[in-house]
């Protein structure tokens, strides 16, 4: 059995991209099982999904702890403790990156346990579709190609499948040549076989009657949301222009989570740490004093 | 005397909503509240229907300096009810300080607001219950996937009205008018208010916060999830629908109706309606042109009563 897990952001198609492979694989012979792990976060926020690949019946549910193949489709995602997304990773893992940075770079910045593979999705994405950011049937297709034993023929088949019913005809056609670039651009992998680990048995949780005061869910700290940083929701990053900014503040009136205060000069200063990059901020300056970068450029500058 | 908004830098610096909530980027719901806490203040207990601003606070994290309860769907209003009852009987008592006095604020959707929650609002509204109602109008069952509600526009396609051969426009009914609802029950004050007019927002809150009494709030809420468009366009959906008379911006107060942002001259509703996932069955494959022409004559005959 092969184990892929996905990981990208609400909004991008991850839980689609889980599903094209898992019906790619199915006409491809194989059985199947794909699902997304549902938080209650939204548009933006990390989401991961898994597939189940085998020639024998798929007894296994739940999550995937220690994937074959992981596919990531962000890589601001890999800077993020909480997603930790190469968690259960080893050596024998093969690890696919969409990025615009070489491997070894992007090996200096991170623990691969071995070298990623990288190819830049988003790129054609936006080449393809218009639309850098939905990364349903690139990611999908990068996992097939890397798997080696799903035929280009039901790749297809798959995407028309899960898109053909809410895409129009034009945007389906652009989304099977996307499949067929990317499946052209990478090389199938052999993938290990990992040993199947016996389950730890753990001791049985004893659950104790605490009073009802202990139990009710109930927050004395004001404020204290803005310990949890939503900056890791972006993929592109607004940038004011200080050189041009007048200092008008529809910025500010506009960014619906309050992440731009204003400085003792009146200037709109950005909080990265929560700012989501919705470019709410960009679309709505009178000047278009803010530029949109992508993410994992301006994480750097 | 009420301080009037002139400019965006007039707003009120403080944020009482910090970041780092879990809705949507580009959330136009939770922008419309934004200003409306700026304008509100620290001193305000929300009373929180069940719907996406439940993801506001997430157990044990809280945006909002004030007090936050979370009830049921239909259990906002209730909620509010018991909450001034019983600051009412312990200010009455000299057991809370006047300075603790709390404005009640009930936070709910518009599936909540039109549907299950309305009829003991309605009973609220009798009893001139003293609070503040602020519905987030993103027009469906956003929280739950995007359903059918009673605020969704005819035309527009949900997870339960998609656009089928046996029903091309969708949703077939004409939203609930829940301006008018409120009204025939004569409150204190209505308004309807847009993210994208932060100053008239503001100056509404402004006038509402010096009256007592029950007093109610629409906030169009463009919703980049459920309503399909770019995040970055919330905006432009918003100016939009006042640009093209779909959503009226008006105050009701001492039995008169006051349109107090109007469209100068009215765009064509398709302005609006081609920008958005949700009403594109009307234009593709084919253009829906009586759909279409009905719902910019449902527009035309709002704005014949006033023009
Ligand atoms: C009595 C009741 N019925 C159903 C639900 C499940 N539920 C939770 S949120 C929600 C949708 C609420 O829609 P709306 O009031 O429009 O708010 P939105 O989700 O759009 O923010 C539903 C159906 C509930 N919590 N309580
Ligand atoms: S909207 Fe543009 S010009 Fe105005 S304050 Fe913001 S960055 Fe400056
Ligand atoms: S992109 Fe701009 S408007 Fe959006 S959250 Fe960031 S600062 Fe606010
Ligand atoms: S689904 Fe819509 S209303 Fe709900 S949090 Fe997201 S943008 Fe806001």
């Amino acid at each position: 059995m092969i184990q892929v897990r996905f990981h990208g952001r609400g909004g991008q198609g991850i839980k689609t991209a889980s599903q094209i492979l898992g019906s790619a694989a199915f006409n491809s012979g194989f059985q199947a099982q794909d699902f997304p792990l549902y938080g209650a976060e939204r548009r933006g926020a990390p989401i991961v999904a898994f597939t189940r690949i085998s020639p024998t019946p798929i007894l296994e549910r739940g999550p995937i702890s220690n994937p074959n193949l992981l596919l990531i489709g962000d890589e601001t995602l890999l800077n993020d403790s909480q997603v930790a997304p190469l968690c259960g990773a080893d050596e024998s893992t093969i690890v696919f990156v969409n990025s615009t940075k070489s491997t070894e770079q992007i090996q200096k910045q991170f623990p691969f346990p071995a070298a990623p593979l990288i190819l830049d999705l988003t790129d054609r994405c936006q080449n393809f579709l218009g639309k850098g950011h939905i990364l349903s049937t690139a990611l999908a297709t990068a996992g097939a190609r890397i798997l080696g034993n799903i035929d280009l023929k039901d790749l297809l088949e798959a995407v028309k499948m899960e898109l053909g019913q809410s895409l129009k005809p034009e945007t389906l056609q652009k989304n099977l040549e996307l499949t067929q670039d990317i499946f052209h651009s990478l090389s199938p992998c052999t993938i290990p076989e990992k040993p199947i680990k016996a389950l730890a048995s753990s001791p049985l949780i004893e659950l104790k009657q605490t009073p009802v005061h202990e139990a009710a869910p109930i927050i004395l700290a004001p404020g204290n949301m803005a310990l949890r940083k939503t900056g890791n929701w972006r993929m592109q990053r607004p940038k004011i222009d200080y050189d041009h900014c007048n200092k008008c503040l529809i910025c500010y009136a506009r960014c619906p989570e309050g992440t731009i205060k204003i400085d003792e000069d009146g200037r709109p200063q950005i909080d990265y740490e929560h700012c989501k990059g919705c470019m709410i901020c960009a679309q709505e300056c009178p000047g278009h004093f803010i530029q949109t970068i992508r993410e994992s450029e301006g994480a750097h500058e | 005397m009420i301080k009037t908004h002139k400019r965006v830098s007039d707003l009120h610096p403080e944020e009482i909503i910090t970041p780092g909530t879990g809705l949507c980027a580009g959330c136009g719901g939770l922008e419309g509240l934004r200003l409306a806490l700026k304008e509100l203040g620290k001193d305000v207990v929300i009373c929180n229907a069940a719907g996406c601003f439940t993801l506001l606070s997430v157990y044990p994290f809280t945006p909002l300096q004030g007090s936050w309860l979370y009830t049921t769907m239909g259990g906002p209003v209730p909620a509010a009810q018991g909450i001034r009852d019983a600051l009412d009987v312990q200010l009455k008592k000299g057991k809370l300080p006047s300075q603790e006095n709390l404005q009640v604020l009930v936070v709910a959707g518009d599936g909540s607001s039109n549907d299950i929650g309305l009829g003991p609002t309605s009973a609220a509204l009798h009893r001139k219950l003293d609070f503040i109602y602020f519905c987030y109008d993103n027009e469906a069952y956003g929280n739950t996937g995007f359903q059918l509600s009673a605020a969704s526009p005819f035309g527009s396609s949900t997870q339960t009205s998609p656009s089928t051969h046996e029903h091309p426009a969708g949703a077939e009914k004409m939203k609930k008018n829940l301006f008018d609802i409120w009204k025939a029950q004569d409150p204190t004050y209505i308004a309807t208010v847009s993210p994208r007019e932060p100053i008239d927002l503001s100056n509404k809150f402004a006038k509402a916060k010096t009256m007592s009494g029950p007093r109610m709030f629409i906030c169009m809420s463009p919703c980049p999830t459920g309503w399909g468009f770019d995040p970055k366009d919330a905006h432009v959906i918003a100016k939009l629908a006042v640009d093209t008379g779909i959503f009226p911006i008006k105050e009701y107060f001492e039995g008169k109706v006051v349109h107090t942002k109007r469209p100068r001259k009215r765009l064509p509703v398709e302005k609006f309606l081609e920008r958005q996932k949700r009403f594109s069955h009307l234009f593709y494959p084919e253009r829906c042109e009586d759909v279409i022409s009905q719902i910019q004559k449902n527009v035309d005959d709002y704005w014949s009563h006033f023009e």
